[in-house]
């Protein structure tokens, strides 16, 4: 072998060694603290299972869970129903009218044409119209049937609903060291907390992990090499490459909604700036020119504006930059510190964090009224990412000492948290929609 | 490119590609791949107290750490060492822009050493924010102990 192949050999060594990290990973939880009045009532009816091996996972178990995450939707116990349908000649509207329920979901699994494929057939009924109103096929393999039951769940969220479903999305977050792992991890997972997996180990910081908008790559800091730099990894083969590392910090990495960019901070100027970076000439290029602190850049959703933290008018605020103008406004003036906003997928609102009477909370803000409303009641509450559908907070906060996830609908009327089974979870990021 | 590398590339990657695939199956059983970076930077070699603390939000120095930093700009001078300064906040207000506080606490650390004789080129800053604790717990006595500068030798 070449000299080149053998310092290329060693350098991957030194760098990356293959770690089994059984066991140590957090996994994630729904724990709902507060439920909504006003919640759409549903039967999910257990699915006929037309395959010759036994059922392990059920499917009406997953959307079940799925549709009372948030408190939307109460879902019938099979327990209660009156007769388990799995056609529609079988369903008799009385029978589910006389349970009160709204909506009801019948279904079937077989073998799908493809080898190691499923098939699962449902329909969703409008029990007070007395007509179905979807029928859906979804195809995959059975060690995936938590997938095709979210993308059910997703369906029939966006059909009673009319607006899409998350149910198939993804968080990314950050895992402390704790005692069992020394390490910091990159995790993602499931928006339920399952199918959690570490993308990558350090025994030095990682932060800030953003999503590429075509969910095929995660944007990060980590201080393996003693100082802060942004990566980009590729959630298929697990390639990572470095941003161009400049002097001073390198962080808060955030991607355009066209894919192409990614927003970020530097303070190779002397004093940290937005900066943006292209990722087809690998270039950067300077946003913000301000001696105090400029930070955690976030895009609007139609690319025109990013969102970021100044502390240029003396107490950490809320700014936009235009990026074509790059003309700057302040949005935030109630209290004295408002930093880390995020747009909602609108653009019309932000989401940030917000002391009061020196207590962290997050807070929403309409960007024409000004009008800002505290929708956290924990304390220590920061990192809030939004849900690609625009209803749902997911955040980082602390239970006593431990950090922990946890959330909020944004009509403030559900929360939950999502306790960690093993380690601690930080900094939670959520994905785009799968289409 | 030659052939020795284009394979053993394609052997790499198909090698971590093969173990991701493999986590993905099975729940809070990931594989992944991880930094083993290590800390070249220690104490030793300052033999003075090395830790300037910070009052909360603030990146500025009192006059005891002055003379802290006065004894410290004697030591390094004397032994020609070439220093570090991390700065660190405490857990309150948001990650990133503790990031950027922490550098202002290395920064104004780094000035004062200059004022007092060390030369630029022996030293250098960087912010860990609020991500390495000396103390954990959310309270006062362990908030107090987490916003501090520390001056390590090379």
């Amino acid at each position: 072998m070449s000299d080149q192949v053998m310092s290329f050999l060693k350098i991957f060594l030194i760098t990356f060694s293959i770690v089994f990290l059984s066991n140590l990973s957090s996994q994630l939880r729904i724990e709902i603290k507060g439920g909504s009045e006003d919640s759409i009532s549903i039967a999910i009816v257990p699915m006929k299972w037309n395959l010759d091996i036994p059922q392990e996972e059920f499917l009406h178990q997953v959307i079940k869970s799925d549709l009372e995450s948030f408190g939307e939707f109460e879902v019938l116990p099979p327990k209660n129903m009156l007769s388990l349908p799995t056609s529609k000649e079988e369903v008799f509207y009385k029978d589910w009218r006389l349970l009160g329920t709204d909506y009801l979901v019948i279904g079937e699994i077989s073998p799908s044409e493809m080898d190691q494929e499923i098939k699962a057939t449902y329909i969703i009924f409008d029990v007070i119209k007395e007509r179905a109103i979807h029928r859906g096929t979804v195809l995959g393999p059975l060690k995936t049937l938590r997938s095709i039951g979210h993308k059910i769940s997703d369906t029939i969220y966006s059909q009673i609903q009319g607006i899409p479903g998350i149910f198939s999305t993804k968080l990314a977050y950050i895992d402390k060291p704790s005692k069992s792992n020394p390490n910091y991890n990159l995790m993602i997972s499931d928006i339920d907390g399952y199918e959690s997996l570490s993308l990558f180990s350090s025994p030095q910081p990682l932060m800030s992990p953003s999503w590429s908008p075509d969910l095929k790559e995660i944007a990060y800091v980590s201080f393996e090499e003693g100082t802060s730099r942004i990566y980009i990894q590729k959630l298929s083969n697990a390639e990572r490459i470095g941003l161009k590392l400049e002097k001073g910090i390198n962080s808060s990495p955030n991607w355009s909604p066209d894919g192409n960019k990614i927003s970020a901070v530097l303070s190779k100027t002397g004093n940290p700036d937005i900066f943006i970076y292209n990722l087809e000439d690998s270039t950067w290029s300077q946003m913000t020119n301000h001696f105090g602190i400029d930070t955690e850049p976030d895009w609007s959703p139609n690319s025109r504006r990013i969102l970021f933290t100044s502390n240029r008018s003396g107490s950490p605020q809320i700014y936009e930059i235009n990026t074509r103008t790059k003309r700057i406004k302040r949005l935030t003036f109630e209290g004295t510190y408002n930093a880390r906003g995020r747009y909602l997928p609108d653009g019309k609102s932000i989401v940030f964090v917000h002391r009061t009477n020196g207590i962290f909370h997050i807070a929403t803000q309409n960007l024409r009224s000004g009008k800002i409303r505290i929708l956290t009641n924990t304390s220590l509450d920061e990192s809030p990412t939004v849900s690609p559908n625009g209803n749902v907070v997911i955040y980082a906060t602390k239970d006593g000492d431990k950090d922990i996830l946890a959330g909020i609908t944004l009509d403030g009327k559900t929360k939950f948290i999502m306790p960690s089974l093993k380690g601690e979870a930080r900094e939670p990021s959520w994905s785009p929609l799968i289409d | 490119m030659n052939m020795t590398q284009k394979s053993l590339i394609t052997f790499l990657v198909f090698f971590i590609a093969s173990c991701s695939s493999v986590s993905m199956d099975r729940t809070n059983d990931a594989t992944a791949i991880s930094a083993s970076a290590s800390d070249a930077y220690s104490d030793s070699g300052l033999t003075s107290n090395n830790i300037l603390y910070f009052a909360y939000d603030q990146s500025d120095i009192n006059s005891e750490g002055r003379a802290k930093i006065r004894t410290l700009a004697k030591i390094i001078n004397d032994n020609n060492l070439t220093v570090r300064v991390e700065g660190h906040c405490d857990e309150r207000g948001t990650r990133e822009y503790n990031l950027a506080l922490g550098e202002q606490r290395a920064k104004t650390v780094a000035e004062l050493l200059i004022i007092n004789g060390v030369s630029s080129n022996k030293i250098s800053t960087v912010s860990y924010g609020e991500e390495k604790p000396a103390a954990s717990g959310s309270n006062e006595s362990s908030w107090s102990k987490n916003r501090r500068a520390l001056v390590k030798t090379f």
